[in-house]
């Protein structure tokens, strides 16, 4: 049978987040413009961790599911652009947990996810690069990094 | 039996509410047809075989430990869980089956209580060789249930008595020996500890293990061979993850609800591994052998010169995919096919498919080629990776003594009845065997 599951899943996910969720999180399915919910695409927010240079910002990242998970892991995206060692030019995020021959198993809900990426934020991988000048500037300059995250954490101020 | 009255008026009840421990990891919803891995976590039967990788080994979805058989259902939990949600269960049955249909493919039924009012009511009582019962429901279905029933008569003689007498006091007696209700749980009121039995001691069970062939056991009932891969004791089949860890969200939900029993039962068995222990000196306990043995998953997978049956499992151990030499039966019309690996072809097993399959001895079976593009992928795919070249060399060892019977030494002649001896094993019970002669 290879009917997937995706969609059954991704409801029970929403109807948990909607039950508990970190506190200043953001998720919920896209709504499409004949008012219609796209379980398989979902806007999420992730706040900066208190304490840390990415305070104040809150970032936004989409999830993107195929008919295959909870089999394979969503697509994390992050805007293109986006600065941070393990994100690719192109927004998506490289995280252990994410990668299906890595770290990826079916029991990860949404939730561990974003608390995931809210951690990798202020603790980047400098073993597995995804972009040049984060790398760079993590490895070579603390100052000027320090400097970008906190530029970055005032360009997504909270949305209210 | 009382709670089909309720099963009648499923449209209109409310679903009951499931406890954390009875929900699928992987749908989030309550486990259906619950399978239990070697590393003690539930999912269910589809939402396992989904996640399994048709390339090469899979990974359990929750701890991520490798294994590479596709377990049967655990029908002990299968029955327990119908009993606790009757509602909510088979709303899950009636969705599943839904997709099962649409797709043609089905899991195994397991009676005709989860099968719905097309099947008549006759064949109520069933042992637990029944579990793979070819009670179709499906569309598809042609057979009669009662033809079905003689056709599985090999496998309930092969069973042991006990079995079935387990089984008729769990179907006529449990309405008497009813427990008092448990006031954490208004939907465990219906259980009562003979539906929680291990196959082997008929007592309570205390840190259950499941096995490949989906049968419970306590930890220390399961007799650990000294040569032999560890062998499930009703159906004789061999069970190749090594020895399976406690399936601990059963384990926790016995110790909440039969407290009083369970504690006893666990200071009885704490008293015997004392007394052993003292006997036997230095040697090994139960429980401590019981984490040994790991390790055994894979060593054969990583073989380079076996062939892959890409996406084809056995459906008698449940190699998923087929390693080696596979079989097909040519007389099996069922969308799932049905296929054996070449020790299952060799022992001739006697088991219905796992996708319900009408499979019968008297099917013929032939041998498939695997495809030379496949095998060259998976070679690529799973990296003839450095790290890995021990692995291989004994892997490779380990199937030429399979393969060729003439060259085996004289301690693995006997094992050679078809299933794979691991190295690790070997070596294992060789260390066992030393520290108990030093201890002596």
């Amino acid at each position: 049978m290879s009917g997937g599951i995706a969609r059954g899943r991704l409801a029970e996910e929403r109807k948990s987040w909607r039950k508990n969720h970190p506190h200043g999180f953001v998720a919920k399915p896209e709504t499409l413009p004949d008012g219609s919910v796209n379980l398989m695409v979902w806007h999420c927010t992730i706040p900066g961790k208190a304490g840390t240079d990415w305070e104040g910002g809150f970032f936004p990242l989409t999830l993107h599911f195929s008919e295959d998970y909870p089999s394979k892991p969503p697509k994390c995206k992050f805007p293109q652009g986006f600065f941070h060692p393990n994100v690719y030019p192109s927004g998506t995020v490289c995280l252990s947990i994410l990668n299906e021959d890595n770290g990826w198993r079916p029991a990860i809900t949404v939730k561990q996810i974003l608390v995931g990426i809210q951690d990798l934020l202020d603790q980047p991988n400098p073993a597995d690069p995804a972009q040049t000048e984060g790398y760079h500037l993590f490895i070579q300059d603390a100052a000027e990094y320090k400097r970008r995250v906190r530029q970055q954490a005032k360009q997504y101020p909270a949305l209210l | 039996m009382e709670d089909q009255t309720v099963l009648t008026v499923k449209s209109n009840a409310e679903p009951e509410k499931i406890s954390h421990s009875f929900r699928c990891c992987i749908c989030l919803d309550l486990l259906y047809k619950p399978i239990v891995l070697s590393c003690g976590h539930i999912s269910c039967f589809w939402c396992v075989h989904r996640s399994m990788n048709g390339l090469r080994e899979s990974h359990c979805p929750i701890c991520r430990r490798p294994y590479n058989h596709f377990p049967s259902i655990c029908v002990m939990l299968h029955r327990l869980l119908l009993k606790m949600y009757p509602i909510a269960y088979k709303m899950r049955e009636i969705e599943i089956l839904e997709d099962e249909r649409r797709y043609d493919f089905f899991s195994p039924q397991l009676d005709n209580h989860a099968c719905g009012p097309l099947v008549d009511n006759e064949c109520h009582h069933l042992n637990d060789s029944m579990q793979f019962s070819g009670i179709f429901c499906g569309s598809s279905s042609k057979t009669g249930s009662h033809e079905n029933m003689e056709q599985l008569q090999p496998v309930s003689v092969a069973m042991k008595n006990g079995t079935s007498e387990q089984s008729s006091i769990e179907g006529i007696t449990v309405a008497g020996k009813k427990l008092p209700p448990n006031e954490l749980n208004d939907n465990c009121k219906q259980i009562s500890i003979v539906d929680v039995l291990c196959t082997a001691c008929k007592q309570l069970l205390i840190r259950p293990v499941v096995l490949n062939c989906g049968h419970v056991y306590c930890e220390t009932c399961i007799i650990t061979p000294t040569v032999q891969q560890l062998k499930c004791e009703v159906c004789q089949c061999l069970n190749p993850n090594g020895f399976p860890k406690v399936c601990l969200e059963l384990d926790q939900f016995l110790e909440e609800q039969f407290s009083k029993e369970y504690a006893l039962r666990r200071d009885v068995i704490l008293n015997h591994e004392f007394a052993t222990m003292c006997s036997m000196g230095a040697g090994k306990s139960g429980f401590i052998s019981s984490s040994g043995a790991k390790g055994e998953h894979s060593s054969w997978l990583a073989d380079a010169h076996s062939k892959v049956h890409v996406g084809v499992g056995c459906d008698s151990c449940g190699m998923y995919p087929i390693f080696g030499d596979g079989y097909r039966c040519k007389d099996c019309k069922e969308a799932s096919g049905f296929d054996l690996c070449r020790d299952c072809y060799i022992t001739r097993s006697k088991l219905p498919g796992r996708f319900n399959q009408q499979h019968t001895p008297e099917h013929r079976l032939e041998l498939v080629e695997s495809s030379i593009f496949f095998d060259m992928m998976m070679r690529y795919v799973t990296g003839q990776r450095e790290d890995r070249s021990a692995a291989v060399v004994r892997a490779d060892d380990v199937f030429e003594e399979n393969g060729s019977p003439a060259t085996l030494p004289d301690n693995a002649q006997e094992s050679a009845s078809g299933a794979l001896t691991t190295p690790t094993t070997n070596s294992d019970n060789l260390t066992d065997q030393n520290n108990t002669d030093s201890a002596s």
